[in-house]
């Protein structure tokens, strides 16, 4: 397998394929990112903190990685998180204990796998998603999943660690083509540990 | 290589084993009733009758945890009953789940807001992962422990990762399912996306209005050949087709004419290398709101043509279960396969206008059944298929 | 009634997250839905909250919605009934 392209954003940066981007982390990033990549997808608003990190980080990925090489279901989605929804499973339990009645739109993001779902809509894409609660990033783990997934013919795995909870946020994407080269785990954890 | 379902065992408001499950699909009773807890009293839901202690007691579990890993402690000890762990047999558990310890954290949210007895310790509790840890070390389990949250397909998928790292020889066996508590969390989330029937919930029925929400747990051991041959286990049945794709339509919503459903069961189909011919039932995911039965309706004309194979949901039986129902329909699947069951779908009266579909709607059993095929779609186009064979 | 469409732009764009809209973006007799701001059946479910909380007006059936929400004359042509 080889890493095609990978993107990292946390409070150190935005960075692809390890070079860091002009870009300010600050309160505000995710919606400063998505001005200044200049898309139009209103639906991006409505998404939640998870969904947002993901979506910004594929279109930032795309500057480097040609997605439109694989056919619509050649691209498998493997994402894990360690807080799975938290953030707006609380937001979510605040509208029905505290603002009287459930809100729909909080409740749709009460699911990690959403996420992979908004990618799919947005890419149009309908190979394999899959969404993993772990303690931690774990290299071999996603190493040993996309082994699994290219077995059984997906040609490309995009890949994820993507978290928000307690007022931290990270987004770490990679795209991993199917080939004779090996990863290995210490290059994984390098990229992500940027 | 085969994949060897070598036991089984589930929990839901029908039963707390599989005689009492069986004993209520045949005699048509449902587990959707009023609920008798505060917040489930204004909703007809699958309650399982038994407190925590109360679980805790009838299934001898040893290990502390959430209502929903004590749920699926009780499953999964069924499946994995006459089990022996050995250093010889690597053995891991993949369990699906939406909800996690969300009950614990529900009593400690209100705790917090009346500064009594607040405990922060407990939201340990909260990430879905502790679940399976308990699960896992309530059965001895310690080789390999996973997770899936992918809404009502976690259970599915669960499955389907358990076949493919016995099939690539990650692990020699393995338990996995899912498993779900009723909470205030989903009743809420559901009822704001207004897909609540309030009556009792008519799958594939013209007049359908929504789902009745239900929990329960139900876990499979999957197994081997090099397994088998070390454990002695009679198989019971084959785990032989799964498949998972995406819809890419909408969050919640199935695309109209069932894509996704029809990617997923074609592949399943043709991972068991079966025609959709073979197949004798199909358990149905059957949710009994307007858009899956539709969506789901017309993938299985999509797939089958006018030769559609008895359908039926058993949700009407036992609510919808979310991340647990694909263990809890795998479990049905075997016994449909072994005893030669056909489920009714329940209050079913009027065919959909659009697909004119009739379910399967008596209770039969001596047939001649081979091949189940078991579908769970879940919230973010999440949509899987699993196929059981006989032996 | 002119006060009320005003209120209620500003309120959808708040309730449905519509952060690139501004009330004038949004004419009265615009369909709110399909083609117009590209809302879906959870935007349909989120009139729902907003019509219970700003203006105590319950809707228990998501289909009456339909005719409600075409517009925001529709949507204030029926708070001025209901209230």
């Amino acid at each position: 397998m080889r890493i095609l392209g990978t993107c990292k954003i946390a409070e150190s940066g935005v960075f692809v394929n390890g070079l860091a981007r002009q870009f300010e982390v600050n309160e505000d990033w995710k919606k400063d990112l998505y001005a200044s990549l200049n898309i139009e997808y209103p639906k991006f608003y409505k998404m939640d903190a998870l969904a947002k990190m993901a979506f910004l980080g594929v279109e930032l990925l795309e500057s480097s990685c040609n997605f439109d090489d694989y056919s619509e279901n050649e691209i498998a989605l493997i994402f894990a998180n360690r807080y799975s929804s938290y953030d707006t499973d609380q937001r979510f339990i605040e509208s029905y204990t505290e603002k009287g009645s459930p809100g729909p739109s909080l409740f749709v993001y009460t699911l990690p796998n959403i996420l992979t779902g908004e990618l799919a809509i947005r890419k149009k894409w309908y190979g394999e998603n899959i969404f993993f609660i772990n303690e931690k990033f774990d290299a071999q783990f996603f190493i040993d999943q996309i082994n699994f997934y290219f077995r059984k013919g997906s040609k490309a795995c995009l890949c994820g660690w993507v978290d928000s909870a307690n007022n931290q946020e990270e987004c770490f994407l990679f795209l991993v083509e199917n080939s004779i080269d090996e990863i290995s785990i210490e290059e994984l954890i390098k990229s992500y540990k940027q | 290589m085969n994949i060897h379902i070598t036991g089984y065992g589930l929990i839901t408001s029908i039963g707390l084993n599989t005689e009492e499950n069986v004993a209520s699909l045949r005699s048509l009773r449902t587990g959707i009733a009023k609920g008798r807890l505060d917040n489930t009293k204004a909703y007809n839901v699958g309650e399982i009758h038994l407190t925590n202690a109360e679980l805790k007691e009838q299934f001898k579990l040893q290990t502390d945890g959430s209502r929903t890993a004590l749920l699926g402690m009780a499953a999964a000890k069924q499946a994995f009953e006459g089990h022996v762990l050995s250093d010889q047999i690597r053995t891991g558990l993949i369990s699906g789940t939406s909800v996690g310890g969300m009950d614990v954290s529900e009593i400690e949210y209100k705790n917090y807001l009346n500064e009594s007895n607040h405990n922060p310790d407990n939201y340990k509790h909260h990430s879905s992962g502790t679940s399976s840890e308990q699960i896992a070390q309530e059965l001895g389990i310690s080789d390999f422990v996973n997770t899936i949250s992918t809404a009502c397909s976690s259970a599915a998928n669960a499955i389907m990762m358990g076949a493919r790292m016995i099939k690539s020889g990650t692990l020699d066996r393995v338990v996995v399912g899912g498993t779900d508590s009723l909470t205030s969390f989903t009743i809420s989330g559901f009822k704001s996306l207004m897909i609540f029937d309030d009556q009792w919930c008519r799958p594939f029925d013209d007049t359908r209005k929504g789902l009745n929400l239900g929990e329960g747990a139900g876990f499979i051991v999957l197994e081997s050949d090099k397994s088998l041959e070390k454990t002695g286990k009679k198989p019971l049945a084959r785990l032989t087709g799964w498949s998972n794709a995406s819809d890419a339509f909408h969050q919640t919503a199935s695309s109209p004419d069932g894509h996704g459903a029809r990617l997923s069961m074609n592949e399943a189909l043709r991972i068991s290398e079966l025609q959709p011919g073979d197949i004798d039932y199909i358990n149905a995911h059957g949710t009994a709101t307007p858009n899956n039965d539709l969506s789901e309706s017309q993938a299985f004309q999509g797939i089958f043509g006018t030769a559609i194979p008895p359908f039926s949901s058993t949700k009407a039986y036992t609510g919808h279960t979310l991340a647990a129902s694909g263990g809890i329909e795998a479990v049905f699947a075997i016994l449909a396969i072994r005893n030669g069951y056909l489920y009714p779908n329940l209050n079913f009266k009027t065919p959909i206008a659009e697909t004119g579909l009739t379910p399967q709607l008596d209770f039969e059993e001596g047939k001649n059944i081979q091949h189940v095929l078991s579908n769970s779609f879940g919230f973010g186009g999440n949509n899987s298929t699993i196929i059981i064979s006989a032996v | 009634m002119s006060d009320l469409k005003e209120t209620l732009k500003e309120q959808i764009i708040e309730q449905l997250n519509l952060e690139d809209l501004t009330p004038a973006d949004i004419q009265n007799e615009a369909p709110l839905f399909g083609e117009g701001l590209g809302l879906d059946s959870i935007d349909a479910l989120e009139f729902i909250v907003l019509l219970e909380q700003n203006y105590n007006i319950k809707i228990s059936d998501p289909s009456e919605g339909k005719e409600i929400f075409q517009s925001v004359d529709s949507l204030a042509a029926y708070i001025e009934k209901h209230q």
